[in-house]
């Protein structure tokens, strides 16, 4: 994995140090075109940071978030840009770390940006987001699902990926309001993550009323999870729901079914990956994750998808997608507030409503993506594929792409 | 009661592959006095060389049971040479060095293995081809896979076969021999760095078998595997009385028992823990373990 992201990260430095260098010859006149005037039409570009890993063990990660940015700013700029002037985008690799991910935010304010859109790991995410916060530059991160991150009171903060707090109360919506589940087992790992994610779980089931007979964790990277199994299935569970990561829930799934247990089983979203499919075999056909909803989930996404796929010869990964509309709002708030100082572009994102790839979606108070936008897949014939969303309108849960 | 049942037999699954290399581990240390640490991750290899059979096989659709017989006989192979080239190599040099020093070279070893797995494979996990059935029986609430049955059977008999090896064959004496005095082995004639090398392909053979195993019976294997079983192993190993080959067969299921009990009536997230603590109690308060040391220590 890592070897392979290595290999990966090498052009895309080369292309990230490329931008750079194209970036500073323009930085001084989109910067003075910013402080003189911002409603004469400059020639100049208005630049978007993106600051993601580009480096290290998540570098391809970020490598197709910043794809997905460029393939936002070529969208507009092929349908006549902002403000009669073009979009671009400017990646800075932030490798997922708080110290980089400090620097990298400085470079791209150094380099004039009006605004940002990017991000991967919650960890870079928050120095970043403190840097752009000092700067008053507003930043929409596209994948960093930390609860704290919005929660800081920054009105520069943004984000077009739900939160880890939010899916717990989904889950908890779909066991009970679809399945009508009154028994429910929780599973976890003991990482923060899954046990938050449990935490909030438990908390919404017990506020629609299911009885949660199990709650407990398991030790990850262990083969044999018979008798953990053996002990939920002891509390008669009619839904188990684990909120760990793919690893163990593959084992989970396989060895659930080679015991003859009949309750469903259902996972977060650490665990919707492929790896699962392959460890679980047929065993996990009818297993159901909550999850962020993937580009190829989506009807709204699937121009955005096979576009990405002839530009760049791979699947547009998890949060490209997310990263597009992000890149997508923010020239939507420069067009609102018809200015491209930056914090114009902040009141105008507060009140923005915008028809993304991933949904429709407008932002909080503090900044969160509004509606959630979590829903629920399933394998079935060993592939993942979209089950069900909840709908606002009619509070019911129906078919993801109905 | 049918629970107990299930717990029971959860725990003779997972105490039958523990066995397996828990025996590695004594037959070495009987014969050199060394813990060897590589141990798990030579389980980890063969684990490793049974996926790519596997997985070539599978594309070319050859029958289940001789892809099955042939991941295994490939992987007990490869570990049965690795076995022996790490002994050559790591270990016969510093036979007369102090313990400490091969102790480190142990941990070379696993350390080497692990990364240039890492290295060749990744380090994201790898999933065996889901080949073998699920289907199984169910008796007084408790159920067993067919698979599950015939995995534990093929254990009963390797070690039954070790048993036989060690005890009745003349090569199995000399063995036996090197453990209770290494000097007084040589001066009867036992060829002594060659018994030394033939345990150390045995006790690879056993463990490439179980990392086989394993990897065709929960399909999921990564380069870090060896480092929890190959500790649990040896545990049972010290459980058993270290150097005594029935005391680890025993204690092996014996290890997957209580981690099976652990699971079921206290909790997953304590069964290291309690599996560690009996290492520990035992090395306090019996340090012999449970049946005994064998072969008196030497003076």
């Amino acid at each position: 994995m890592k070897r392979v992201g290595l290999r990966a990260a090498a052009p895309a430095i080369l292309a990230a140090v490329a931008l750079t260098a194209t970036a500073c010859s323009s930085a001084s006149s989109s910067g003075s075109a910013s402080s003189s005037s911002s409603s004469s039409a400059s020639a100049g570009p208005i630049i978007i940071g993106v600051p993601v890993p580009l480096s290290g063990e998540y570098a391809s990660a970020g490598v197709d978030i910043l794809h997905g940015a460029q393939l936002a700013a070529s969208n507009i700029n092929a349908a006549g840009g902002v403000l009669g002037r073009k979009i671009e985008v400017v990646g800075q690799d932030d490798a997922c770390l708080a110290s980089t991910g400090s620097q990298a935010a400085q470079k791209l304010i150094s380099q004039g940006i009006v605004a940002a859109a990017g991000g991967y790991c919650s960890t870079a995410a928050f120095p970043e987001l403190e840097a752009f916060h000092r700067a008053g530059i507003p930043y929409v991160m596209d994948a960093s699902t930390n609860p704290e991150l919005t929660e800081q009171g920054f009105a520069q903060a943004f984000r077009t990926i739900g939160r880890d707090d939010e899916q717990g109360p989904i889950a908890a919506s779909y066991i009970t309001g679809y399945l009508h589940a009154t028994r429910v087992a929780v599973g976890n790992d003991n990482s923060t993550y899954a046990k938050g994610l449990a935490v909030a779980t438990i908390a919404a089931l017990q506020k629609d009323g299911a009885t949660v007979v199990f709650n407990n964790a398991l030790t990850p990277g262990q083969s044999d999870y018979t008798s953990f199994l053996t002990k939920v299935a002891q509390s008669k569970p009619q839904v188990f729901y684990y909120t760990g990561y793919y690893p163990e829930f593959g084992l989970l799934l396989k060895q659930a079914k080679q015991l003859g247990l009949k309750f469903t089983m259902m996972g977060g979203d650490a665990n919707n990956d492929p790896t699962l499919l392959k460890t679980a075999g047929t065993a996990a056909n009818g297993a159901m994750m909550t999850t962020a909803p993937l580009a190829q989930f989506l009807s709204s996404a699937t121009a955005y998808v096979s576009a990405y796929t002839a530009k760049y010869g791979t699947g547009p990964g998890p949060y490209s997608s997310y990263e597009y509309d992000a890149v997508g709002v923010v020239a939507q708030a420069i067009k609102d507030a018809g200015s491209t100082t930056p914090s114009k572009i902040t009141a105008a994102l507060k009140t923005i409503s915008y028809n993304g790839i991933t949904g429709d979606f407008h932002f909080d108070g503090v900044g969160d993506r509004q509606p959630v936008n979590y829903i629920v897949i399933i394998v079935q014939n060993d592939q993942f594929a979209a089950f069900k969303k909840f709908d606002n309108t009619t509070s019911q849960w129906v078919n993801v792409n109905s | 009661m049918s629970a107990f049942l299930q717990y029971v037999v959860n725990g003779l699954t997972s105490g039958a592959f523990l066995a397996l290399v828990a025996l590695g581990y004594t037959m070495i240390y009987g014969v050199i006095r060394l813990i060897n640490f590589a141990h798990g991750d030579v389980l980890m290899v063969g684990s490793f060389i049974g996926y790519e059979v596997a997985v070539t096989l599978v594309a070319q659709h050859w029958p289940v049971a001789v892809i099955v017989l042939l991941a295994l006989l490939a992987g007990m192979a490869f570990t049965g040479g690795l076995g022996m080239v790490i002994e050559r190599v790591a270990y016969q040099p510093l036979l007369n060095a102090s313990r400490l020093a091969i102790l480190i070279s142990a941990l070379g070893v696993s350390l080497a293995l692990e990364q240039g797995v890492e290295l060749i494979f990744g380090a994201g996990y790898s999933a065996y081809p889901n080949i073998l059935p699920t289907a199984g029986f169910t008796f007084a609430g408790a159920r067993a896979s067919y698979v599950q049955v015939g995995m534990f059977g093929l254990s009963l008999l390797l070690m039954g076969g070790l048993y036989l090896f060690v005890n009745r064959t003349m090569a199995g004496t000399a063995m036996r021999a090197l453990a209770m005095d290494r000097d007084a082995a040589a001066l009867m004639g036992i060829n002594v760095p060659r018994t030394i090398l033939l345990t150390f392909m045995l006790g690879s053979v056993l463990a490439g078998a179980s990392g086989v195993m394993q990897g065709m019976y929960y399909t999921e294997i990564n380069f870090f595997m060896g480092f929890l079983l190959g500790l649990r192993a040896f545990t049972a190993a010290v459980l058993g009385g270290i150097g005594n080959i029935p005391g680890a067969m025993v204690a092996g299921l014996l290890i997957g028992l209580i981690g099976s009990f652990s699971d079921g009536y206290i909790s997953s997230e304590w069964s290291d823990a309690i599996i560690f603590a009996v290492l520990i109690a035992v090395l306090v308060f019996k340090p012999t373990g449970l049946f005994g040391e064998r072969v008196a220590e030497r003076v």
